[in-house]
């Protein structure tokens, strides 16, 4: 029977297409909206003392080994103290991820920005569509697909055999959906690339208490063996200087 | 720090355009990209550039790019009215950009008005605490000033967020050797050692400012310093030669009549002394007198 179904030249004309390039101007239109409504980001001068602190420490640690052992020590202290070290963190002050997050008002408003960009065009267009175009054909593909792909292709339809190349409406309203990040990125540049999974990756990079970083550079630094190396330079520098005078 | 191929690179372009060979555009990018200081070259080929209607639209956002980077030459060149043509462009296009007002800021500073300056950069810094272009303007404007202890207090509270910009480091440690305070110079040569433990210039530096310190302790750290640098130039450092064998006479000075001695230190000290001998003989032979009463001086026979 599937052979049988002949689609009309209107479904192509006034579902197919217009579909597809509603759906493109959307995410036009989504970049734009999404470009005017974000506001740069200041950073906090304590955050970034906070990682530039970390960068220092670091560079404490693995060139150590190349200052005196006076001034190493001097440094330890300074950075680790208990009264009022660089990478001392007191007990009270490590305030979790969570709280700092609803502390923040201009966070959460960032947050709710995104998300009112992405979800509000998104559910308006899906009633669109099923207002519009639910419940029939829209579209074949050329190849035969497995029955698995039915859910996929012909979600609105619930008719069994029909053959699974055929491609419901509101199916095509999925594909165009997920389907047309490279062309964005096409015509709107690479920045746009800001997709679902990188928006993934920042709501978990909140979370990410910086005082931590402090707290385990510290225990960092405490285990370092100090051991100069100067001394062995010297036997080095007498090496190189007998070459060039032989 | 600019590298050996990139500055050649550099010279091959500059070279070209100086005789007519184009590439003007591509030199100024390699300017502003290794932030290198040749401010009558840019002002001059920049400014050929912008004043070429047909250029200049071929540039498309870059356009604004180089307004900035033909404002800053022209203010280091005390041109100051093609800075303010330059900045009144800029304004018209991007009215309210701090950008913009740090501009502003330094044809102040350009034009002497220390005051005014100040306290443009004070506002600005206001707005945004975390620029770092300001907080070093307002550091060279202390220094232009004459006012190097107030340099010195600008440049230790941006250190206080910004600890780990090295640059910043040296030149508070230059700052400080030029108030001859050298305790607080080590401590910052001993900071630019560790971001950039393989860096030769910091180990001669901080040898230096131990030498210059004095005290057995300190010249002996600064021996091992001079030596550690003569092994990372492959002894090609003339001043590490010679910090050697002074490190080593004055080592000895201070330590005659103890039995203890110091070891390795004469065959270092000869070594060195040979190879500056070589060194010499090859590159000035006519001042190889000079050196050997130098030598003599120190009581070192090679």
């Amino acid at each position: 029977m599937a052979e049988d179904l002949v689609l009309d030249t209107a479904i192509r004309d006034w579902v197919l297409i217009p579909l597809s390039v509603v759906m493109v101007l959307i995410g036009v239109l989504r970049y734009f909206v999404s470009k005017l409504m974000r506001s740069s980001p200041v950073p906090d001068a304590k955050v970034v003392r906070e990682g530039q602190i970390v960068l220092r420490a670091r560079n404490l640690r693995s060139a150590a080994n190349f200052i005196p052992h006076k001034s190493f020590r001097s440094r330890r202290v300074y950075y680790g103290n208990e009264e009022n070290g660089l990478l001392y963190v007191p007990k009270g002050q490590a305030q979790n991820a969570q709280a700092q997050m609803f502390s923040d008002p201009n966070m959460a408003m960032d947050m709710m920005k995104k998300n009112l960009s992405m979800i509000i065009p998104q559910t308006l267009t899906f009633a669109w569509v099923n207002f519009f175009f639910s419940g029939f054909v829209a579209a074949k593909i050329p190849f035969p697909l497995t029955q698995r792909f039915r859910s996929m292709l012909q979600n609105g339809i619930d008719l069994s055999t029909v053959d699974v190349s055929y491609v419901s409406s509101r199916s095509w309203y999925f594909l165009n959906l997920f389907g047309l990040r490279g062309l964005f990125s096409l015509i709107l540049g690479e920045e746009n690339a800001m997709d679902d999974t990188q928006r993934m990756m920042q709501m978990s990079g909140f979370g990410m208490d910086p005082t931590k970083g402090l707290s385990a550079e510290k225990d960092n630094l405490d285990i370092v063996q100090h051991e100069w190396i100067l001394p062995k330079f010297e036997h080095r520098a007498e090496a190189v200087l007998r070459k060039i005078v032989s | 720090m600019v590298s050996i191929a990139e500055e050649a690179e550099l010279n091959r372009l500059e070279t070209q355009v100086d005789n007519g060979g184009g590439g003007a555009w591509e030199y100024l990018c390699l300017v502003r990209k290794l932030k290198v200081r040749r401010s009558h070259k840019v002002l001059n080929y920049g400014l050929s550039i912008l004043n070429d209607s047909r250029k200049r639209s071929g540039l498309g956002q870059e356009e604004w790019t180089l307004y900035e980077q033909v404002t800053i030459a022209a203010l280091d060149c005390q041109a100051i009215d093609v800075a303010k043509d330059c900045i009144k462009v800029l304004q018209k296009k991007f009215p309210q950009s701090k950008r913009v007002g740090r501009l502003e800021a330094m044809l102040l500073e350009a034009k002497g008005l220390w005051a005014e300056a100040e306290k443009a950069y004070a506002s600005l810094l206001e707005e945004n605490p975390c620029d770092q272009i300001v907080h070093k303007r307002r550091v060279a404007l202390a220094k232009a000033q004459g006012n190097i202890a107030g340099a010195i207090e600008w440049l230790n509270k941006y250190l206080e967020t910004f600890m780990a910009d090295h640059d910043a480091w040296r030149e508070l440690a230059e700052l400080y050797i030029s108030l001859q305070m050298y305790k607080q110079a080590v401590f910052c040569y001993e900071e630019l050692i560790l971001s950039q433990p393989t860096v030769p210039l910091f180990h001669l530096a901080y040898a230096d400012v131990l030498y210059t310190l004095g005290g057995l302790e300190n010249l002996q750290t600064a021996k091992k310093y001079y030596a550690s640098t003569i092994d990372l130039t492959g002894g090609k450092n003339t001043k590490a030669l010679f910090g050697i064998c002074l490190c080593t006479s004055a080592i000895s000075q201070l330590t005659r009549g103890r039995s203890k001695e110091d070891k390795e230190g004469p065959e270092l000290q000869s070594l060195a002394a040979t190879a500056l001998e070589k060194d010499y003989k090859q590159r000035a032979p006519q001042k190889l007198s000079l050196l050997s009463s130098v030598l003599k001086g120190l009581k070192v026979s090679p």
